[in-house]
């Protein structure tokens, strides 16, 4: 609740979970920073800021669908029906 | 002729160019209908599209400054288009790097005023705020330093220690209810708070109009002023300083910034959740809650107001969710009511509109500077627009 600075500008230790792709936060994927040093080079993040990005998106995923989807279908559903 | 890659937009351009192209490549305009500028003017030219695409042209030389500043007045800087473009909402986090609509309409204004060029009501509003200290907040309202306390008349704060409450031009001088509410709120709660030394405007509204030698000089003299007073922790009520503390200061001070920033919202949620506070008094009033850019867009804050207005007994809450209100905005940010206070009313009759339609007789505001305009629509609509902070006092059984 309370911002601090030192805090907000020290996110937690990555760990790598494929070549391209590391996570910091539990369920939430970041590139490999190395990446992203050439061409385009990344923003200032503070913590506050990836987490509002990663709830803002689950709550808008969840308002599209109260909004547009009349049902939900599996993947194996889909692919059920492809089969036939 | 000036050399071509010495023009002050070639130098702009490089420091902006790849926010620009994030948008300018993709272009997909998911952006315009949250957009409450764009809802009420249809101006292709006033879109965070057009924005973005203005440097990608200043950065090969077909534009100069001086033939766009009047479109980046065209902003409240509400942060839909961010949150809702999917270069954010997508993948901002993945790659750190999301857009950036609020701080190039800030950057654009800020090269503008370097170059020379200003929009006539900023500029005013900024001389005056230079000279007083404060806003010009309201035509006819005495604006002086030594009345910045005045709100505080007969409460007996203490004058600095740990924890300091700031207090925003506007209410510091016209909504002095809303300021009296919280501090009484915080007595009640036992927390102990003071009051800043002198506290100058906060510098956000000067940083917004590209005034930026002006903004950069007044957090300074706050900053200066509460590591003078030994303070650690700066309570804000005003979503606008809660923005200008945690993105504005920090980078102006870097890691010297080492001050706690604590949004009175969250804080009141949190006593209340601790049973420190306790609504009691009912308040029979059928209300819809505006959620504040500044609050909901910008910084994910939705939560906590929602649990305040439902432990007050005696209201019936018609609720909208934060998602639907991110196309929601009062108009009244980033100084488009100095400028163009005729499409601040716009978004503010098309925001009551809103609630209009839910059938409420209130609206709940947790920003003064969005009262003020969505006040003056209400009222066409018999829609009372009644301050969080002042509600819950109310409930509380304290009078400002
Ligand atoms: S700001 Fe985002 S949503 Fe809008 S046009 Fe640009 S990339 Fe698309
Ligand atoms: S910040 Fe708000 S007003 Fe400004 S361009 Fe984006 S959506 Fe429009």
């Amino acid at each position: 609740m309370t911002y601090r600075h030192q805090e907000e500008m020290s996110p937690p230790p990555a760990r790598r979970v494929t070549d391209v792709a590391i996570t910091r936060f539990e369920h939430v994927y970041e590139v490999e920073p190395a990446l992203m040093t050439e061409h385009v080079t990344q923003q200032s993040f503070p913590n506050w800021d990836t987490l509002r990005l990663v709830r803002s998106r689950a709550d808008h995923l969840a308002w599209m669908h109260r909004h547009f989807a009349g049902k939900v279908i599996s993947g194996e559903e889909l692919l059920h029906d492809l089969d036939e | 002729m000036p050399d071509p890659d010495e023009r002050p937009e070639k130098e702009f351009a490089e420091e902006w160019r790849d926010a620009a192209y994030n948008c300018f490549s993709s272009g997909h305009k998911f952006c315009r209908e949250v957009c409450p500028v764009m809802q009420v003017t249809r101006n292709e030219s006033w879109s965070p599209t057009a924005f973005h695409a203005n440097v990608v042209a200043m950065e090969k030389g077909e534009l100069e400054v001086a033939d766009v500043a009047a479109d980046y007045v065209n902003c409240t800087g509400c942060g839909a288009c961010e949150v809702r473009c999917p270069n954010s909402l997508f993948t901002g986090d993945f790659y750190r790097f999301r857009t950036r609509t609020v701080d190039l309409v800030k950057a654009v204004r800020g090269l503008a005023v370097e170059q020379g060029v200003h929009q006539p009501g900023w500029r005013r509003w900024n001389q005056l705020t230079d000279e007083r200290r404060h806003e010009p907040v309201l035509d006819g309202t005495p604006v002086d330093q030594g009345r910045v306390r005045d709100w505080a008349e007969g409460l007996e704060l203490p004058i600095g220690g740990e924890s300091i409450l700031f207090v925003d031009c506007e209410a510091a001088f016209v909504r002095t209810s809303v300021p009296r509410s919280v501090a009484r709120i915080l007595s009640l709660a036992g927390y102990e708070f003071g009051l800043m030394n002198e506290q100058w405007c906060c510098g956000g509204p000067a940083a917004e109009m590209g005034y930026d030698e002006q903004a950069r000089r007044f957090a300074r003299h706050n900053l200066d002023d509460w590591r003078a007073a030994g303070v650690r922790r700066v309570l804000v009520l005003d979503p606008h300083d809660y923005i200008t503390f945690t993105e504005d200061y920090p980078r102006y001070f870097g890691d010297a910034y080492d001050i706690e920033i604590v949004l009175v919202v969250e804080l009141l949620a949190e006593l209340i959740r601790e049973g420190r506070l306790t609504p009691h008094v009912p308040v029979e009033r059928t209300v819809t809650y505006h959620d504040p850019c500044r609050l909901n867009k910008r910084k994910g804050v939705w939560r906590e107001p929602r649990e305040i207005l439902r432990a007050i007994p005696g209201l019936t809450f018609h609720d909208v969710d934060r998602v639907s209100q991110w196309s929601y905005c009062s108009g009244g940010g980033g100084g488009l009511p100095v400028e163009k206070p005729e499409l601040t009313a716009k978004i503010s009759e098309q925001r009551v509109g809103k609630a209009a339609e839910l059938g409420v007789d209130t609206l709940v505001s947790a920003c003064p500077w969005a009262e003020r305009p969505l006040s003056d629509a209400g009222r066409a609509r018999s829609i009372d627009v009644v301050d969080l902070h002042e509600l819950l006092a109310e409930s509380l059984g304290v009078s400002p």
